[in-house]
């Protein structure tokens, strides 16, 4: 119980450490950059506690919001996300898989998962740039950074998706 | 009852998620305006002590890049100096006044020096963190500046950071002029491209060039006149076309900017309780 709640603590500091210190400063000349923090909803195992998802996501959120200038922007976006993950999960796993299954790529087998990771993603950028845009920028920009950001997140999500087996 | 007290815990994640969206939602409103966010995101003291180790870090990396910079602006005002000296020879002749003039100006400003240590031109509105605060003198409505020119202007002020409203903010304009006229216009950004600004209302008559530099005005006591903001790039006509209005090359690049310096008049407030 409280071994995983470390683990999970790390994780969340190691991603928004990742996001804030790493990402938030690649400039890609216009275009999104990528945010992976939504990693941490994304790693839920099935059957956790739906409101501990939810708190989960949203402290993530939340950590990266104080660190970006961005109140409420990411927290949003991600509590949203929280609330999406049980049921897309439940959609994505194989029939004969456990109860209780983390999804990860063997687990899951890989075009399962990433299908689960591109859909969540997308659902966590259109939350996230229509939050953002909504104060900040016109509708086809925001879309180009969105789009743009979403390949490139789901991309950076399958490379630590490497990092994260062997541990 | 038991059934009930059943169905209560199964959809309490409910609750939750609506009671988090209305907590996000309230900050997004609350507190995206910069003034009440101030002690909310990074002039807060932990987030602020981390972005400046991170920026600290990257500081060593950019040595090369920011020791380069500085010679060259060295040669610049040393060959300022030069010619600036000769004049003075020229000019000490028949008055005094332009030298008293010159020093007065420099005595009135006392420069802080300061590290930036976040800082943002992706978005509409960016801002700057700066690592000096109120404890080193620091106050709202001060200019900073960089080597290479105008960097914005400080907004917010907690004791050891300050929070600096950016050259590329949709709020901010500064008081500015063609290098060599008197003529004068506001300058302002439009969103895009961090090195692009414009300059408006300058009169036809002014007969602007594209090269042409433009300094500040000197006309509010934020900075000094004569600072350095860019040169022209090109020439449009304003949207009644009685004036143009100037697309200027920023001389700063905000996005790489790391040593700045903050102005602080000392007869600021005497200057201003006459403009009121």
């Amino acid at each position: 119980m409280i071994d995983t709640l470390l683990k999970r603590l790390l994780v969340m500091l190691l991603l928004v450490a990742f996001q804030v210190l790493v990402l938030n400063h690649l400039n890609l000349s216009g275009y999104g950059t990528p945010i992976v923090i939504a990693c941490m909803v994304l790693y839920m195992p099935m059957g956790s506690p739906k409101a501990g998802i939810l708190l989960w996501g949203f402290c993530t959120g939340m950590l990266v919001d104080i660190f970006s200038n961005t109140p409420g922007v990411a927290s949003g976006a991600m509590t949203f996300v929280a609330l999406i993950q049980p049921p897309l999960l439940n959609l994505m796993v194989p029939r004969d898989a456990p109860e209780d299954i983390t999804p990860t790529i063997q687990a899951m087998g890989s075009g399962n998962y990433i299908r689960y990771t591109m859909i969540l993603f997308l659902i966590h950028h259109l939350v996230y740039y229509s939050l953002e845009c909504f104060s900040l920028y016109h509708m086809a920009d925001a879309a180009l950074l969105m789009l743009t950001s979403w390949i490139s997140s789901v991309l950076l999500a399958l490379l630590l998706e490497t990092f994260r087996k062997k541990k | 009852m038991r059934e009930l007290l059943d169905r209560i815990s199964q959809n309490v994640h409910w609750v939750v998620f609506l009671l988090l969206e209305v907590l996000s939602g309230f900050m997004l409103f609350k507190f995206n305006n910069y003034q009440g966010s101030v002690w909310f995101t990074q002039a807060n003291t932990v987030a602020g002590k981390v972005l400046e180790w991170e920026a600290k870090g990257l500081q060593y990396m950019n040595l090369g890049k920011e020791n380069a910079y500085l010679v060259r602006q060295n040669t610049l005002l040393q060959s300022n100096l030069n010619v600036l000296r000769h004049e003075l020879a020229e000019l000490k002749r028949d008055t005094s006044v332009t030298q008293r003039y010159h020093i007065d100006l420099l005595k009135d400003m006392e420069m802080i020096p300061a590290q930036v240590i976040s800082n943002s031109v992706r978005q509409r509105d960016n801002l700057i963190t700066i690592n000096v605060g109120s404890n080193d003198g620091v106050e709202p409505e001060m200019g900073v500046i960089s080597g290479t020119g105008v960097v914005g202007i400080v907004s917010k002020v907690t004791p050891h950071y300050a929070l600096v409203l950016s050259v590329l903010n949709s709020r901010s304009s500064i008081s500015c002029r063609l290098r060599g006229t008197e003529y004068f216009g506001y300058m302002k950004w439009n969103g895009g491209n961090p090195l692009q600004v414009s300059m408006d209302d300058v009169p036809r008559h002014a007969k602007p060039r594209i090269g042409d530099i433009v300094e500040t005005s000197g006309f509010s006591s934020l900075f000094p006149a004569g600072i350095f903001l860019g040169r022209v790039a090109q020439i449009h006509n304003s949207g009644d076309g009685l004036a143009y209005s100037l697309e200027i090359q920023m001389g700063t690049d905000i996005a790489h900017v790391q040593n700045v310096c903050v102005l602080k008049h000392h007869m600021k407030e005497e200057l201003d309780s006459l403009r009121r």
